[in-house]
């Protein structure tokens, strides 16, 4: 579409381009096929045979502020080529969009997750190439990935998007297009710090590793997001803090992508027996942390066989807070009683 | 009297001491026993029928409905975005509409209760359906009733409400439109207060009614429902449209896009209508006219569908 505009410019459409350059806004949107005559409304919604909710609908806002804001709906939706059009087909996101990479001047795509992804512990397939037993099980891009918003710097002001004006204001000095400028410093300050909060990862983590029929499927010994909320850094994750470590943080060699992410068991993976010792002693973490350290039981459970020392430790305080408070509390009732019924026995009056 | 409050503070404090008790057993012999019974469980090894069987559990009324009306938050740093989780869906969708509470018809149908059309046509009626209210369409009073008064009333509380369009996100209204109609001289809106109470009483009273009883209800309730409701056409022309849209408080800005071409285009050139022709400059008129060709699909109500199988 765009190719044939660049073959055959049209002195009227040009025009027009212009006078919507002027509008407010428009140079963020994406929506070359006005999608959005359409999907701008929240009710465009149906339910599927199979009782599911389709929901159509484009929070042009939200999106604006999203990493893919500038590729056209188009990009993703390959199929759909007229207005109104058949039931869209599901996004492939490994699909050549629109957008052409600066560094290689070739077509966007995310095909290199797939090359990443076919080697990790959340692969579709083994070694060799054959489907791994229970794989629909395994994750697909949108059961971790919801459309990633720009995260940038928020300490500057709480209310808004960290937009630091003074740097702006630099930027401004050599370039000139406001959406180059914000987009550019959005893309930089959203990867200067964790692209979810630690809370959110937990979350999308914790959709699988806390169910727990899908944990016993695949054998796997621990409820990993609940046992991680029991922890200090959960904890502290669920007061929102950013700068603490979440499933990713020692789950990911340092470096590399989250798609690259191994069983324990793998050579390659950070939480390997003998890799563990990096993880901890990182020097945004605790720079001194020895091997010993990094090796502790990260994912506590109550659980007699798989942790013995934390079960009989907890046991100990839940039988000394029960067996205390407990008996206060039936003394507590039975003088109660006595004050309702200060006369009542149990004997018979002579 | 000081006799009796002193029972009251007792018995207050009784039902306390209880609920402590409870939370105490909770938190500390309750895990003890739980973990003991998880552990005592047996432990088998999962085949492929299990995941099919256990999937099938999974489709009590709970785990289907209500464990469905999930809700996420995303912690952006400067702003928590909260909305309802809607698996597999990608885009975000940044606040909530809501059930419409007051309408007898959604009480039944739902609100999103176009299904019976075609597959194309359902989400664009169920997204007119979230501002637009059921009888608006699906009736059409004719005659001395017809008086060609719409208002806006409040989804929530259904009190008629100033018209919410200026300023707001096309569609995120909390409002929908309903008609007006003429009974015994007076102007009053067709979904009353008598035909809400009418449905609540079927509704309630619905298991212990007989067969002829229950037809007898059904019919009275859908009297107002046309046989052939609104079309798209109706409502998205520039001349003389059923719906007095400036009256409703849409701008004129917004009155010309909704009886745009684009939209009255693309409803009357349903099957075929490629993009707009205004990204296809050069290519001829005909070529594009060629494409598309006019076949204007009729929505029709689900009990005017029911009659036309019979």
């Amino acid at each position: 579409m765009l190719l044939n505009l660049i073959k055959r410019p049209h002195w009227s459409f040009g025009a027009l381009v212009i006078a919507l350059c002027l509008l407010p806004g428009w140079g963020l949107a994406a929506d070359m096929g006005n999608c959005l005559l359409c999907h701008k409304y929240p009710g465009l919604s149906r339910i599927d045979n199979d009782g599911k909710m389709k929901l159509m609908f484009v929070n042009e806002e939200i999106f604006n502020k999203s990493v893919h804001s500038k590729v056209k709906c188009e990009g993703c939706h390959t199929d759909i080529t007229k207005i109104p059009h058949e039931p869209a087909k599901p996004v492939d996101c490994l699909t050549v969009c629109h957008i052409i990479e600066p560094t290689s001047e070739q077509k966007f795509s995310h095909k290199s997750v797939k090359k990443f992804i076919d080697e990790a512990v959340h692969s579709k397939i083994d070694g060799e190439g054959k489907p791994k037993k229970f794989n629909e099980d395994m994750p697909n891009c949108k059961d971790c990935h919801d459309n990633p918003l720009f995260r940038p710097l928020a300490f500057v002001k709480k209310v808004r998007p960290g937009v630091a004006e003074d740097a702006m204001g630099r930027c401004r000095v050599c370039h000139e297009k406001e959406d180059f400028i914000f987009r550019f410093y959005n893309h930089i300050t959203t990867r200067l710090h964790k692209s979810r909060s630690p809370l959110n990862i937990a979350e999308a983590c914790g959709k699988c590793h806390d169910d727990k029929e899908m944990v016993k499927r695949h054998g796997l010994t621990i409820m990993a997001g609940s046992s991680y909320a029991d922890t200090f850094h959960g904890k502290a994750a669920n007061l929102l803090s950013e700068t603490i470590p979440d499933c990713l943080d020692c789950h990911v060699v340092k470096g590399k992508s989250v798609h690259q992410m191994y069983g324990n068991d793998d050579p390659r993976s950070s939480t390997h027996p003998e890799n563990r010792g990096a993880i901890c002693n990182s020097v945004d973490c605790h720079p001194k942390a020895s091997v010993k350290f990094a090796n502790y039981q990260v994912h506590p459970v109550y659980d007699r066989e798989k942790s013995p020392v934390v079960y009989w430790f907890t046991t100990f305080f839940y039988v000394l807070t029960g067996g205390t408070l407990l008996p206060l509390m039936i003394i507590l009732f039975l003088d109660l009683l006595r004050r309702l019924f200060p006369n009542a026995t149990f004997k018979r009056r002579k | 009297m000081k006799n009796f409050l002193t029972k009251i503070y007792i018995l207050a404090f009784m039902a306390l001491v209880t609920y402590f008790g409870v939370i105490i057993w909770n938190l500390t012999f309750a895990h003890v026993i739980h973990e003991y019974h998880e552990r005592h469980a047996e432990k088998a090894e999962y085949s492929e029928e299990d995941i099919a069987q256990q999937k099938k559990d999974k489709q009590s009324f709970e785990q289907v409905i209500l464990e469905s009306e999930k809700r996420v938050k995303s912690y952006l740093g400067y702003r928590v975005l909260e909305q309802q989780y809607i698996e597999g869906h990608f885009h975000h969708i940044g606040f909530d509409v809501g059930p419409d509470k007051y309408s007898y018809c959604s009480s039944c149908h739902g609100d999103m209760p176009h299904d019976n059309v075609t597959k194309d046509m359902r989400a664009f009626l169920n997204m007119h359906a979230f501002l637009i209210g059921c009888q608006t369409c699906h009736s059409r009073p004719d005659g001395e009733m017809a008086t060609g008064v719409y208002q806006w009333y409040d989804r929530e509380t259904g009190e008629i409400v100033e018209s919410p369009v200026n300023d707001a996100t096309p569609g995120t209204y909390k409002s929908k439109i309903i008609p007006f109609v003429l009974e015994n001289d007076s102007l009053v809106r067709i979904d009353s207060k008598e035909r809400n109470e009418f449905v609540a009483q079927y509704r309630l009273n619905e298991k212990d009614l007989s067969e002829g009883q229950r037809s007898r209800a059904k019919k009275l309730i859908h009297s107002v429902v046309a046989k052939k409701p609104v079309i798209c056409e109706e409502c998205h022309t520039k001349e003389n449209p059923l719906l007095p849209l400036e009256n409703l408080g849409y701008s004129k800005r917004r009155v010309d896009s909704i009886t745009s071409t684009e939209v009255v285009g693309m409803i009357k050139n349903y099957t075929k209508f490629y993009m707009p022709q205004m990204l296809h400059p050069g290519v001829a008129d005909d070529a594009v006219q060629q494409h598309q060709q006019v076949t204007p699909v009729v929505p029709v109500a689900p009990e005017a569908a029911g009659e036309a199988e019979e």
